[in-house]
Parts: structure tokens; C-alpha cells; sequence
């Protein structure tokens, strides 16, 4: 029998990078047919695929680590890269939404009444529940360095108890941002204001939500015994996450909701 | 008063009673249940349980025995059928999705007769 004389993770041959692009490939088909042909079912289709493919990979990441014992301090320092870059990635990605806010809002047009919130535009008082979502992220923000710092101790209650407060005060946001987005005056038809408005708190809400999700899985796994105190990279990844995600909220909170107003 | 260190602020912080019957840092020895009752036939208790046990027992270690069984499955296979059965159905929507989106999309590239 053949062992490897290298500490990088050979992946047994796995089915889900093609399920999983097939899966985009319906979902954004999808979205086409949902748009000019009125039916939802390849869209539909496509994100219980995606879904099917996201938990079956991410499984069997957990199986080739935790159970398998694939994830050396090499293999283990490549997650690390990987993660850290797809963070870069996503503040790029956000970039994006930013410029176009600024350089619609810096130069307000003639058609906007050249001033800035346009005309007719009643933005939201940046001191009401925008100021208490800030709070809620930043709360967030430190209970999940105590749940951090519980992991690195042994101590598995305060884990536990430290993961349920951010994932409340996670959820809590996203029920307040629904609420916000239900009561606003103003829509995303609403000239330019609405459209970088919405793009980029709704972007941001999404991955309000993503982070959630991770931070509950990670609740998952710390019930279960997965994450040992010198090796949790799982849940690492899930706290730079949401620390990224936290960080997005207070540059969206000064410029679109602060200045912006 | 009770006092136990907080290891968020690396001080000695104000504690209920609580911490100092179960101080942080020293496991029970013992386990918490109550001393066995002796039966007339002992009951077959199951092999060592951990002493400190908060919501669930540790399944971590007879899951590493499980997933590392040289039977040569790949690990999207390894839990035998229910892994198969999630495989095959994942597999049949994408493949059946993807057949499905072709022909939708073919259809829509002809030219709609006025």
C-alpha cells in the first residue's frame, strides 16, 4: 500500500463541484425564465440543488477533518489563505456598491435637484433603528470573541451560551432590517437613492444571513464535540465572517445612512 | 459574595453561588448522576461515560473509528445508503435540471412567428 510523503489533503474524487455549477447554471437560467417566461421551476429547481450541493460538500469537509483527520497545520494554514481570500474577495465585491453610491451621491445630477438626498427622497433617521442595529452588530461583534475565547478555554457552557447570543443578536438584525425595509418611505424605483440604497443593504442583509447560518452550524458542531481548543478552524472562519459582515454594516451606516441623509 | 476569574477581562469579577460549587477550571472527578442504586440483577451500564456531560455525549471519537474503515468508499459515499440515496437524488435534479434548462433555452432562442 502507497502512503503520501507530503501533508497536503489529496480529496478523494467528489461529485459536487459539478453539481454545484450545473446548480448556477439553473439558478441564473432560472432567473431568466422567471423574468420573460413566468415560471419559477428552473429557478426553484436550481436553489434546492445548490442547497443539496452546499450541505453535501460542506459535510464532507467536516467528515475529511474532524472524523478523517485530513486537516494537518499545512492543510489547515491553505484553509486559512483560502478563507481570508474570499473575504478579500466579497470587500471587493461591496466595493462595488460603494463607488456607485458615492459617485451618484458626490455629484448629485441636475435631474436629482443637484443636492443630495434628491429631491422627494425622506431618507431614515440615521439615529433611530439604524443606530440600534449598530449596536446589535457590535454587541454581536464581542459576543462572538467570548465564544472565541470560551473555545480556546475548555470552557463548552459559556461556548454554547456565547454562540446563542450572536446568533440572536444576528437574527434580531435581520428581523429589524425587514421591519426598516417594510415601513420605508422611499423604495428601490426611487431614482438613484433607492438604487444603492437597496443594493447594498440588501447585499449587506443577505450576508447577514449567510453569517448566521455559519454561526449556527458552528453552534452544531460545538454541541457535538467537533471543535477541540487548538483546533476550531471552522469556527475561525465563521468569526472573521461575521466580523467582516459587522464591518461592511459600520461603513454602510456612516456613508449611506449618516452622511447620505 | 463568590468571586470566579472572568477570562474575558482577566480579572476576579462578582459570581453566584453556582461558580463556587462548580468552579470553572476544575472538572468533577466523579460523575454527576446520583450514587447507583443496587439492584438485585445489575443493569449493564454502557462502557465509560465522560465525567462532565453538558447536553449530549461525546460521539467524536467512535465517528473517527466509523469514517476511517479502510473499505475504500470515498467519503461522499462513506455512510453507505443514506449517502448514496442523497447522491443519487442531488445527481438526477442537477442532470435532469440541466436537460430541462437546454431545451427551455433552445426554445426560447426561436424566432417568435408575428
Amino acid at each position: 500500500m502507497t502512503h503520501q510523503m507530503h501533508a497536503y489533503h489529496m480529496v478523494n474524487p467528489s461529485p459536487w463541484p459539478l453539481t454545484g455549477a450545473l446548480s448556477a447554471l439553473l439558478i441564473t437560467s432560472g432567473l431568466m425564465m422567471w423574468f420573460h417566461s413566468n415560471s419559477i421551476f428552473l429557478l426553484v429547481l436550481g436553489l434546492i440543488t445548490n442547497i443539496l450541493t452546499m450541505f453535501q460538500w460542506w459535510r464532507d469537509i467536516i467528515r475529511e477533518g474532524t472524523f478523517q483527520g485530513h486537516h494537518t497545520p499545512i492543510v489547515q494554514k491553505g484553509l486559512r489563505y483560502g478563507m481570508i481570500l474570499f473575504i478579500i474577495s466579497e470587500v471587493l465585491f461591496f466595493t462595488g456598491f460603494f463607488w456607485a453610491f458615492y459617485h451618484s451621491s458626490l455629484v448629485p445630477t441636475t435631474e436629482l435637484g443637484g443636492y443630495w438626498p434628491p429631491a422627494g427622497i425622506k431618507p431614515l433617521n440615521p439615529l433611530e433603528v439604524p443606530l440600534l442595529n449598530t449596536a446589535v452588530l457590535l454587541a454581536s461583534g464581542v459576543s462572538v470573541t467570548w465564544a472565541h475565547h470560551s473555545i480556546l478555554e475548555k470552557d463548552r457552557i459559556n461556548a454554547i451560551q456565547a454562540l446563542i447570543v450572536t446568533i440572536s443578536l444576528g437574527l434580531y438584525f435581520t428581523l429589524l432590517q425587514i421591519m426598516e425595509y417594510y415601513e420605508s418611505p422611499f423604495t428601490i424605483a426611487d431614482s438613484v437613492y433607492g438604487s444603492t440604497f437597496f443594493m447594498a443593504t440588501g447585499f449587506h442583509g443577505f450576508h447577514v444571513i449567510i453569517g448566521s447560518s455559519f454561526l449556527f452550524i458552528c453552534l452544531m458542531r460545538q454541541l457535538k464535540f467537533h471543535f477541540t481548543s487548538n483546533h476550531h478552524f471552522g469556527f475561525e472562519a465563521a468569526a472573521w465572517y461575521w466580523h467582516f459582515v459587522d464591518v461592511v454594516w459600520l461603513f454602510l451606516y456612516v456613508s449611506i445612512y449618516w452622511w447620505g441623509s | 459574595m463568590y468571586y470566579k476569574f472572568s477570562g474575558f477581562t482577566q480579572k476576579l469579577v462578582g459570581a453566584w453561588a453556582s461558580d463556587a460549587y462548580n468552579p470553572q477550571g476544575l472538572r468533577p472527578v466523579v460523575s454527576r448522576e446520583a450514587p447507583p442504586i443496587i439492584f438485585a440483577t445489575p443493569p449493564k451500564f454502557p462502557s465509560a461515560t465522560p465525567a462532565y456531560d453538558y447536553a449530549g455525549k461525546n460521539h467524536v471519537p467512535e465517528l473517527q473509528r466509523f469514517f476511517q474503515k479502510p473499505d475504500g468508499l470515498p467519503v461522499h459515499l462513506k455512510r453507505g445508503l443514506p449517502d448514496q440515496m442523497l447522491y443519487r437524488t442531488t445527481m438526477a435534479l442537477t442532470l435532469g435540471g440541466t436537460l430541462y434548462c437546454l431545451v427551455a433555452l433552445y426554445m426560447a432562442a426561436q424566432p417568435r412567428n408575428k
